[in-house]
């Protein structure tokens, strides 16, 4: 029954299976077959022997890496960074959506979109030089005006305090605006009739984005907030490295940049390839569960 | 519809034939270009990587190079890599696809060689067609011991260039502001203190802006060159290459000054300069291009007071070194009677391991060896390191050669020699025979060196870690870099916070017991057993 359905869809739909024919033999060729290298996390890396000729250790460098003097701390700054991203960063496309519907003359909200999309298109390198420059305590902007309110010499680049606020903060500016592009869409879709009935039934703007707006992004954010769930440990790699200076190491080593020490500096592939899977792991076992929960209790879901 | 389908689909595989067709045509290409040269006796094609400073102009223009490979006949598809080595090398070695000859400061490491075993050629059977190579090991058997790995083969050829001072790292001070100001060169930390608060409060380099002057700066971090490590000379530590990572050898023992009393002292010392206002309070986040910057002043207004550099006129810029004084070690306390030393980096600096190294894939090794021969001559081995006969070196006809000052007169030596040639991080031999006088640059390090002679009055082999001589097993080298990488981790953070914010004392004793945890102490015995039997074998 369920192998005659599948039949049926080929003959059906093939038109449609040719077409996202291209996307699945990508996603076969670069996220699947690559996992064949999974195993080097469980073996030593041999180069004689290639990659599945080294020694079988099984768990040895997870063992390791768990039993490893910075553990506790890389687990600590990857989950904080990544939290704070997530909990400051999810509600402000949704906020900034929101607003913009707000606008009622077109060519105005059209510019607007334009303007919070743009930082989106700096690249992370040049991003990065912009903090540098502007939030130096000597010669930057930033630096100025605070001398000016009298708060002193403060280097928000070179402080465990300031790192994880600076960090956060840019990236919203960054991508606030491009993030926001899925909820206007989303907001687009709601019958005009709605807002109509809303009118004359007297509500004031509070009340119809309360009232109409938000019910039709429920789905949608639900949707995305699975998906950034499983992003829990994943707080990517080139920012942080790049923001990275020996006065806030103590909260800016994350397992991403430890990787990158451990696997590409010190050549220790196998160790590097048994975090990064433990570092998977984890985001899958988060995504899981989330989608587990709001399959209980909402009915949307991923899978 | 189904017709459009079959259209789209022949597309795919047409697509897919041409661009099969010509990958395959390409190696056919490859093929047929490499054979003939052996046979007809031509030039044999060789490929090769260096790793060359940015500033360094194509090899291709470089006369004495063409001579050498014209000698050596061989032609040689130069790939140059300016940046990054460090990222690519990995993958491309674990890839396997490698050119026949690498070029560069220790391009391939020891530890490369043990964990890609089988990539790189054993040169040791091979010697007997190099000339050169074995009247540079006979000359200098140190060249020899860098180059044997523990199991007696040889992968990488190092290099000697005889010339450089024992120590990377010269102390400077601004004379002028000390005129200016009426004091005399400080000789003691409490002195230093007292010029260094003067250089702030007053307006020492006469623009009329007290507030513009930096009294002390370095590039940040601990460790290395050009690092306030150097201070703990002052108590008697002798610093090996920099010790970027703090292992020094003393009375026998390898120790690390991370964990040193001393260094704690030099801790607290730092802090109450940082607490004064007298270091550059960008010292822990600024790059080394602003580091150099901003040390090279406005026009003839010098901006910094006391730091460390490689020579004047490179730190300051060709204007403003003038105005600075390389100055002798400072003593810790003015009742200090024990030994002063400093960062002896005499074997870093003038030898290097595996500047050249050979690919086992290799087609026609004969050739390739041909052209490391041809390398390690005595006249090639300074055109090398300074630049062609003709623009670069004067030949006086009687055997004796002179480095030429740069063509162009904006240009400082330095800056010259890095343009013109492979210059450092080639691979070259320069007898002590050789008779060659310097270039002014060398001259002024040279001389720059002399205030510091008494403090690096050592014994190369009793106070100096022997770094370069010893070869590590592969598991004790993964173990080392590990620990190394946790150890470093929380030293650069912790001296950073303690330097800015101060606590050292507070926080010295966790911090030990949190080191030892890290793998300093598991460190410290791997390296003194590989000491002791090395000790044992000299």
């Amino acid at each position: 029954m369920e192998s005659r359905k599948r039949r049926n869809t080929f003959r059906r739909d093939y038109q449609l299976w040719i077409m996202i024919f291209p996307a699945i033999i990508v996603i076969l060729l670069f996220n699947y077959i690559p996992m064949y290298g999974i195993q080097l996390a469980f073996r030593d890396y041999d180069f004689s022997q290639g990659l599945t000729g080294g020694e079988w250790r099984g768990f040895a460098y997870f063992q390791q890496f768990i039993d490893s003097y910075l553990f506790t701390d890389l687990m600590r700054n990857t989950f904080l960074i990544s939290l704070a991203t997530i909990v400051l960063g999810f509600p402000a496309p949704i906020l900034l959506a929101l607003i913009l519907n707000q606008i009622r003359r077109k060519r105005m909200k059209q510019l607007m979109q334009t303007t919070v999309y743009l930082p989106h298109f700096i690249s992370i390198i040049v991003l990065v030089g912009m903090l540098n420059v502007l939030l130096s305590s000597e010669t930057g902007v930033v630096g100025h005006f605070m001398k000016a309110l009298g708060l002193g010499h403060i280097n928000l680049l070179a402080s465990t305090s300031t790192f994880i606020p600076v960090y956060v903060l840019s990236d919203i500016w960054q991508h606030c605006g491009w993030n926001s592009i899925i909820y206007l869409a989303a907001l687009s879709t709601v019958d005009p009739q709605l807002y109509d009935a809303a009118k004359i039934d007297g509500a004031s703007r509070w009340q119809t984005i309360r009232y109409v707006d938000i019910p039709a992004l429920i789905p949608t954010i639900i949707i995305l907030f699975i998906l950034s769930m499983g992003n829990i440990l994943g707080t990517g790699f080139e920012k942080i490295f790049l923001m990275q200076n020996p006065l806030n190491l103590p909260v800016s080593e994350v397992i991403a940049t430890y990787v990158y020490k451990i696997g590409i500096i010190s050549n220790q592939f196998s160790l590097a390839s048994a975090i990064g899977l433990f570092n998977t792991l984890i985001n899958f076992v988060f995504l899981y569960a989330m989608n587990t929960i709001s399959k209980r209790m909402s009915e949307t879901s991923l899978f | 519809m189904k017709k459009k389908v079959n259209v789209f689909i022949s597309f795919i595989v047409i697509t897919a034939l041409l661009l099969t067709g010509c990958s395959g045509a390409g190696d056919d290409h490859n093929e047929s270009a490499e054979s003939p040269g052996d046979a007809s006796g031509k030039k044999v094609k060789l490929t090769a990587l260096i790793t060359k400073h940015p500033l360094t102009k194509p090899l291709a223009e470089m006369e004495w190079l063409q001579k050498v490979e014209e000698a050596a006949g061989v032609e040689i598809e130069w790939q140059e890599i300016t940046a990054d080595w460090g990222q690519k090398k990995g993958t491309m070695l674990a890839s396997g696809d490698t050119p026949d000859l690498f070029i560069g400061p220790n391009v391939i490491t020891d530890a490369d060689f043990a964990q890609f075993q089988g990539l790189f050629q054993d040169l040791s059977s091979m010697l007997d067609q190099a000339p050169n190579v074995q009247t540079m090991f006979n000359e200098k058997p140190d060249t020899k011991v860098i180059a044997t790995q523990s199991d007696g083969k040889i992968y990488g050829l190092p290099k000697y260039q005889r010339f450089w001072p024992a120590s990377a790292s010269r102390q400077f001070i601004n004379q002028q502001w000390l005129d200016n100001l009426g004091l005399g060169m400080p000789t003691t930390w409490d002195e230093l203190y007292e010029v260094l608060v003067a250089f702030k409060e007053k307006d020492a380099n006469g623009n009329g802006n007290p507030n513009d002057e930096i009294p002390m700066d370095w590039p940040g971090g601990i460790g290395g060159y050009f690092n306030p490590a150097v201070l703990l000379g002052s108590m008697g530590i002798t610093l090996t290459d920099g010790s970027g990572q703090g292992y020094f050898v003393e009375d026998g023992q390898v120790k690390n000054f991370l964990t040193d009393d001393r260094y704690k002292t030099m801790v607290l010392f730092l802090n109450k300069l940082y607490k004064a206002g007298l270091i550059n309070p960008e010292v822990f986040t600024h790059d080394y291009t602003k580091y150099q910057s901003i040390a090279r002043g406005e026009g003839d207004t010098a901006k910094v007071g006391f730091t460390w550099g490689w020579v004047a006129s490179d730190r300051f810029g060709e204007q403003l070194a003038p105005q600075y004084a390389s100055m002798p070690q400072l003593k810790a306390f003015a009742d200090y009677n024990g030994k002063l030393s400093w960062s002896y980096d005499y074997y870093s600096l003038n030898y290097g391991p595996n500047h050249i190294v050979m690919s086992a894939k290799t087609k026609n090794k004969e050739a390739a060896m041909r052209f490391i021969n041809e390398l390690y001559a005595p006249e090639v081995g300074m055109q090398v390191l300074f630049g062609s006969i003709g623009p670069n070196i004067k030949d006086n006809g009687d055997g004796t050669y002179a480095v030429l000052p740069p063509a162009d007169a904006k240009m400082d030596p330095g800056t010259w020699k890095w343009t013109s040639t492979m210059a450092d991080n080639g691979a070259f031999y320069i007898p002590d025979s050789l008779k060659l006088t310097l270039g002014t640059d060398m001259q002024e390090v040279l001389g720059q060196s002399e205030p510091l002679e008494p403090a690096l009055e050592v014994d190369p082999d009793k106070d100096v870690f022997p770094g370069m001589f010893i070869k590590y097993s592969t598991i004790d080298n993964n173990t080392m870099s590990l620990n190394n990488t946790n150890v470093m981790n929380l030293a650069e953070s912790s001296f950073a916070k303690w330097v800015t914010k101060g606590g050292v004392e507070a926080e010295w004793d966790s911090y030990i017991k949190e080191s030892q945890k890290a793998g300093l102490k598991q460190n410290l015995e791997i390296m003194q057993k590989y000491y002791d039997d090395y000790m044992n074998q000299n």
